[in-house]
């Protein structure tokens, strides 16, 4: 792909003679870079899982924050340029709420989905008296997981605005191993606490730390709890069950 | 004249009152929403049939009074943003997410509404039949029986007394009040709100036009032929609406 | 607001077969103050024949005085009992006399008349606050909660009624159309009127 890099990956609304968009596709790059994060969805609900570079053994692991709460029934776990999500995150939360408020029903996963990809190609220059948009895509891809009427869901949305549906999926550095990993051990019917295993285990093959409960988050959206991030203690205790 | 006119105000009032009454009540697996269709100003009969209940879509109706200016503009509004609904979440919007929509719609305009009182019927997610009623404003409440517009205050109290029987003692040692009455007795109880309306106010009348929506946990799923009903559903697997029309008094 | 709805108060009267029935709310107010939740709106003028007075309470008063003058004269004259049909008149005429100042009260008349072959025959009239008989041959009504009585009446009243389900729909029809009003309630009287007695009942509501 670098070979063919020419003057067209200058402008973020030019198209190169082949027909792409360089910048999206470098942003896309970016998140190659980024922490690994996966999702894995069950019939109970879907759980999120991050790993967390811890760079200095003076970094406080609890101030690193990759996986977030959009709605109560909505979460997400993030790679890559991780300050782009928190736009975009407020982006969704402002929806949900919105939703809520106009509609008195919670917003379906895949609408909250197509909300911030809506948001992923807002880039570019500002025509004449617009208001000034974002200058570059966003560096940074999701895993949205939550619950509505047709019951849990996973998507995955990227720097392109792109969103796909998935079982199960991993995004960052150690995406490859660990997509390969999710294809060979993913079932149907497995168990939330089964996945809560499958994706600490996943993280653990792909990190170069050695894991343990400050250098990985879990999460989860279920029926009856919603969303929530997995506390120390009940990380461990998956842990443990690894 | 001494040639100096004095300022002289005028004042337009954007607003009139078209008459009519409407009327909902919720079963347990049905609703009932209905209103007479003749549409006056003062004295003068603008015309005969002027509808005032719209069908949203399969489980929700809408039945609008007050000014029918901003009665039609209304209704037009939330089909517009149901059908908006439908593209970005790939549904019909249910019932509850109506009313909700519809409080947000009457307070946007809260510093000049639309003079309308709006009373919504239908199946909720549930199966359950419901009836939402509104002010102009957008306070709205979920209940089983409401009767608004130009006859509101000679109907309401009679539904008070045969739908929630107030001021009725239930027999001792018999079988307490129905929580829910069954759909021919519902007909048969707005058939003579109407007439008794009709009777006794004179911006009521003409015909009676009557919404009947069937939740799909209804155990009948059509109606008595004799009701002479007209289906006006759009599937064959979701909630059942029908629409039945009845003469009023004409005088 | 009108001075009719200054102090509130509904009366109602219905026919039924071979009895009639008139009753009134209990509530006497300021406004929207309550002063009072024993306060009767309805008279005897004999026997057979009785009245109530819906609007302002102090010419409900006065009205009362007036008309019990000219029933007691009538009487007198005639030494006879005074046929409701003719109460009905003489209530009319004497509020016509204020046509241009007039008493702010809605008289509602109920009584049984005789007929030529001795038996009863029930009878009903209503009039404005200048004496606009209106003898209806189903109910009457007047006061602050007179179109909730209209609606309310018009589904619950049917013809031939015996004397305790006239007693039942007349009860209902008043309760249930004063507690949509704020100017009526805090209580009812009914009164039913047969052809050997007087039912009188009072009623409590909810007396809010």
């Amino acid at each position: 792909m670098f070979l063919t890099r020419s003057e067209y990956d200058r402008g973020v609304n030019t198209f190169s003679p082949e027909g792409r968009l360089f910048q999206v596709e470098y942003a896309i790059e970016a998140i190659k870079l980024g922490s690994t994060a996966v999702g894995v969805k069950t019939y109970e609900g879907v759980v999120l899982g991050v790993e967390k570079r811890v760079q200095s053994p003076l970094l406080e692991s609890s101030s690193i924050e990759k996986i977030m709460e959009i709605d109560r029934h909505l979460g997400c776990a993030m790679s890559g340029l991780t300050a782009d999500a928190r736009t975009i995150v407020d982006h969704a939360r402002t929806t949900s709420q919105n939703h809520e408020f106009t509609y008195n029903e919670n917003i379906k996963v895949e609408s909250v989905t197509q909300a911030v990809c809506d948001l992923a190609l807002r880039f570019g220059e500002s025509v004449h008296d617009e208001d000034a948009m974002m200058s570059r895509p966003f560096g940074v891809a999701l895993l949205i997981a939550g619950i509505d009427e047709n019951g849990p869901q996973l998507f995955h949305t990227d720097p392109s605005g792109t969103f796909m549906r998935y079982e199960a999926k991993a995004i960052g550095s150690g995406s490859e191993a660990a997509q390969a990993e999710l294809q060979d051990r993913w079932k149907k019917d497995m168990s939330l606490n089964d996945a809560q295993v499958l994706a600490v285990r996943i993280l653990k093959q792909v990190m170069e730390e050695k894991l343990d409960q400050h250098n990985v988050q879990l999460a989860q959206v279920t029926k009856a709890g919603g969303f929530e991030i997995l506390n120390e203690a009940a990380l461990q205790e998956v842990i443990q069950r690894m | 004249m001494d040639g100096k006119t004095a300022p002289q105000m005028r004042h337009f009032n954007p607003y009139s009152d078209n008459g009519g009454t409407i009327l909902a009540i919720a079963g347990q697996d049905f609703a009932v929403i209905a209103g007479d269709t003749r549409q006056t100003v003062g004295y003068e009969i603008q015309t005969r049939y002027a509808p005032k209940v719209f069908r949203l879509n399969d489980k929700a109706v809408l039945a609008v009074n007050g000014f029918a200016a901003d009665g039609n503009m209304f209704v037009k509004k939330v089909k517009q943003k149901l059908e908006m609904y439908r593209h970005a979440h790939a549904k019909d919007m249910p019932l509850r997410a109506i009313a909700r929509l519809i409080q947000t719609m009457l307070y946007a305009q809260r510093f000049f509404p639309y003079y309308v009182y709006n009373i919504l019927g239908g199946i909720e997610e549930d199966g359950s039949g419901a009836v939402y009623s509104f002010d102009p404003v957008g306070s709205y409440e979920r209940e089983s029986c409401r009767a608004a517009g130009a006859a509101q205050s000679l109907v309401q109290p009679f539904l008070d007394n045969q739908i929630y029987f107030k001021n009725q003692q239930p027999i001792p040692g018999g079988p307490p009040h129905p929580v829910h009455l069954p759909l021919s007795r519902v007909i048969a109880l707005v058939t003579d709100s109407f007439t008794s309306a009709t009777e006794r106010h004179i911006e009521v009348g003409d015909e009676l036009e009557m919404f009947i929506v069937l939740s799909r946990s209804h155990p009948q799923q059509s109606l008595d032929p004799r009701l002479n009903a007209t289906e006006v559903s759009t599937t064959a697997s979701g909630e059942k609406v029908f629409v039945i029309r009845r003469p009023l008094k004409r005088d | 607001m009108s001075i009719m709805q200054y102090n509130g108060g509904s009366v109602i009267a219905m026919k039924g077969k071979e009895c009639v029935a008139i009753a009134s709310d209990l509530r006497l107010g300021n406004q929207a103050l309550t002063i009072s939740c024993n306060h009767e709106k309805i008279f005897p003028v004999s026997d057979r024949v009785y009245y109530g007075l819906a609007g302002l309470a102090t010419d409900v008063d006065t009205m009362r005085q007036r008309l019990r003058y000219r029933v007691n004269m009538y009487t007198i004259k005639e030494e006879r009992e005074i046929e409701p049909e003719t109460f009905a008149r003489l209530t009319s005429s004497a509020l016509y006399e204020h046509r241009f100042g007039p008493m702010f009260v809605e008289p509602v008349i109920a009584g049984l008349s005789k007929t030529p072959s001795g038996g009863v025959e029930p009878f009903i009239a209503a009039a404005d606050l200048i004496g606009c008989l209106n003898f209806a041959k189903d109910f009457v009504v007047a006061g602050t909660a007179s179109d909730k009585l209209y609606g309310v009446a018009e589904g619950l009243w049917e013809p031939d009624l015996e004397a305790d389900d006239l007693f039942e729909t007349i009860s209902q029809t008043l309760l249930n159309a004063v507690d949509r009003d704020a100017y009526s309630g805090w209580g009812a009287i009914v009164h039913v009127i047969t052809k050997d007695k007087v039912i009188t009942r009072k009623l409590r509501g909810r007396m809010d």
